[in-house]
């Protein structure tokens, strides 16, 4: 099995202050194989977020390594992890979280100004991702002008047209209402059919677990279940 | 990658713009009121130089050995002949006077005062220090006859007289004994040196021979040069040349008026330093309630790859638009306003008593010069750099892709 990522023993512990410690992430092991469409799934608090945060350098964990594509993440300094993130992975927040000052275009081609691709370059894989997720009428429009589901997919898109080998999203769903989820999920699943990228997905919805084809289920901070669907 | 640094931070001015607004009139206000300062003030000591130095002492002056100590009859310049070829010949000098000075005593019926006596050349003073602006009353002549004077303000108001009015005039002539002229006032002066307006009293130059019963020299040749730079060097020259005369620059003889150049210099420095400090307050303020603000879309920028550096980059360029816009609009005006009064001048003459006092014109015309945008500018681009120094700490610190999952 050829795998794009490996999480070994993976703790994480939060300190608030001196007398409290909260055990998010408990010897966690995974191996993600390239092209996945994988779904973290769990109740609140499970450590969902936390694993997707360490899994995109955004966060430290406490011991334990992941490794993308060969490359030993733990430990890397700031810019370094910075630069794997610009190039390798891609981020889809629940919050939609776009550069409010930038038009959609612009923040689809964000990262891959910051790859330093060619203007020319950032216009053809715009307009092709853009094509592809059905956004191209909404390229010239600043955030606040879209709707929630039409900043999602701009989000998609923006993770998507940098070309990353995994795209991480947490809880993409959960602030759109249920078809909205759903197209969202099939667009998502073509993308990763189409383009072959890796998608780790975090959710509470059984509609949208229902469509990962690698479950991985976590409760208090460890992994109580991790199926393939063939 | 510039242009989309630019463009974010132009964007999240734009965003801001009431509070982006106010920072820029802060700056373009205070810039303006740095400029108006400076250049009325140059313009008053530059204008206070410029009358000793039209009126008195050139920009260089030759004196008989000894003369400024103990300022005799017997210490003239007496090679008057070799002077003049030295100075006509070099085309440095612009023009030259030569003046016979002694102390005397004027009187009237009433009042007696010591003063100064200039014995003058009035076609060659008007030529070389422009004599005849100065003048506030009468005219600019010795009579036909050439028995009249003209004295400073302020020794007419002390003596009381008027144009057309007499007085005498006595001093010790080169023989030792004193004596006496009747002279009628032609004309009074205004020259703002106050060592003129109080005791100054220009007589022609045969009538003065005549008077202190001298023949040849002078007490003081005052040469005006085409450029101020070249003043050091002449005065070497004439040093090498002439050894046995003193030769002193404008601000040798007038060291108090270099004192008030050298502390406008000071004040300048003093006042681009409060500018400074007010371009950074005001920057300061606004980029670091702009970053806190901003710490989620800063760690959205960072979580999907963007490095610290770049971040830093948007807020630095953020901090020089606004810098750099209010240096542009406070230059507009100040050095408009400073056109202004450079042409038309600021007429203080509600103040002018207290101005005579100083020896100051009531009328300023204002100095533009290029350093006040030079060090402006230098100001408010240091403050713009300082100015996010605290801003970009606070944002390092504060771990801003800890703020993207929070909704």
């Amino acid at each position: 099995m050829d795998n794009l990522l490996e999480i070994k023993q993976i703790n994480k512990t939060f300190q608030p202050n001196k007398e409290v410690e909260v055990v998010a992430l408990r010897d966690v092991n995974l191996d993600i194989e390239r092209g996945g469409f994988v779904v973290l799934s769990g109740p609140s608090g499970s450590g969902k977020t936390t694993l997707l945060n360490i899994i995109g350098g955004l966060d430290d964990a406490t011991s334990g390594e992941v490794i993308l594509d060969g490359q030993l993440l733990t430990g890397l300094s700031e810019v370094a992890l910075s630069e794997i993130r610009r190039d390798h992975i891609g981020f889809v927040f629940q919050a939609y979280n776009l550069i409010p000052v930038l038009t959609a275009k612009e923040n689809i081609e964000y990262v891959m100004k910051l790859q330093g691709r060619s203007q020319q370059e950032c216009d053809e894989r715009s307009l092709e991702v853009t094509q592809k997720l059905g956004i191209d009428t909404l390229l010239g429009k600043l955030p606040n002008q879209l709707s929630g589901g039409q900043q999602q997919r701009v989000a998609v898109a923006r993770a998507v047209a940098a070309t990353p080998k995994l795209i991480l999203a947490d809880e993409p769903t959960a602030n759109l209402d249920s078809k909205t989820a759903a197209s969202l999920m099939d667009m998502m699943q073509r993308l990763n059919e189409d383009e072959g990228v890796t998608i780790i997905f975090s959710s509470h919805d059984p509609l949208v677990i229902g469509k990962a084809k690698h479950s991985i289920v976590l409760k208090d901070g460890k992994v109580i279940a991790n199926e393939r669907v063939c | 990658m510039f242009r989309l640094t630019s463009k974010i931070a132009w964007a999240s001015l734009v965003r801001r713009r009431t509070r982006s607004v106010l920072v820029v009139m802060m700056i373009a206000v205070s810039l303006w009121g740095l400029f108006f300062m400076e250049g009325i003030y140059d313009g008053m000591t530059e204008q206070m130089i410029n009358n000793a130095i039209r009126s008195d002492s050139g920009h260089i002056s030759l004196f008989g050995e000894g003369y400024r100590l103990d300022p005799d009859l017997s210490r003239q310049v007496v090679d008057v002949a070799v002077v003049d070829s030295f100075l006509a010949r070099d085309n440095r000098v612009l023009s030259y006077v030569k003046r016979l000075k002694q102390d005397g005593l004027v009187a009237t019926a009433h009042y007696s005062r010591g003063v100064a006596i200039f014995g003058v050349d009035l076609a060659a003073e008007e030529k070389h220090g422009r004599l005849k602006g100065y003048l506030s009353q009468g005219e600019f002549s010795f009579g036909k006859k050439g028995r009249g004077t003209i004295i400073g303000f302020k020794l007419a108001d002390k003596l009381q007289v008027r144009i057309g009015r007499k007085i005498v005039l006595s001093a010790q002539n080169s023989h030792g004994e004193v004596s006496a002229a009747p002279l009628k006032v032609m004309g009074i002066l205004k020259t703002n040196n106050m060592a003129l307006d109080e005791n100054a009293v220009f007589i022609g130059d045969k009538k003065a021979r005549k008077l202190l019963a001298i023949d040849e020299g002078v007490s003081q040749v005052a040469v005006i040069l085409h450029d101020e730079a070249q003043i050091a060097g002449l005065q070497e020259e004439l040093r090498h040349k002439f050894p046995h005369l003193e030769i002193l620059r404008w601000d040798e003889l007038y060291p108090a008026l270099m004192q008030s150049r050298v502390m406008m210099e000071g004040f300048n420095l003093v006042a681009s330093l409060l500018v400074f400090c007010v371009a950074a307050l005001g920057i300061f303020g606004v980029m670091l309630v702009s970053v806190l603000e901003r710490l989620r879309e800063f760690g959205i920028m960072l979580a999907i790859g963007t490095r610290f550096s770049q971040i830093r980059n948007i807020i630095f360029v953020e901090s020089f638009f606004l810098g750099f816009i209010g240096f542009s609009f406070g230059s507009l005006i100040g050095g408009a306003t400073l056109y202004f009064f450079k042409v038309n001048g600021l007429d203080l003459s509600m103040f002018s008593d207290a101005f005579d006092e100083f020896g100051m014109d009531a009328v300023t015309y204002a100095i533009v010069r290029p350093s006040y945008f030079v060090t402006a500018l230098a100001a408010v681009t240091l403050a713009t750099f300082l100015s996010v120094l605290i801003p970009l700490r606070v944002l390092k610190k504060s771990k801003p892709i800890e703020a993207i999952n929070k909704v």
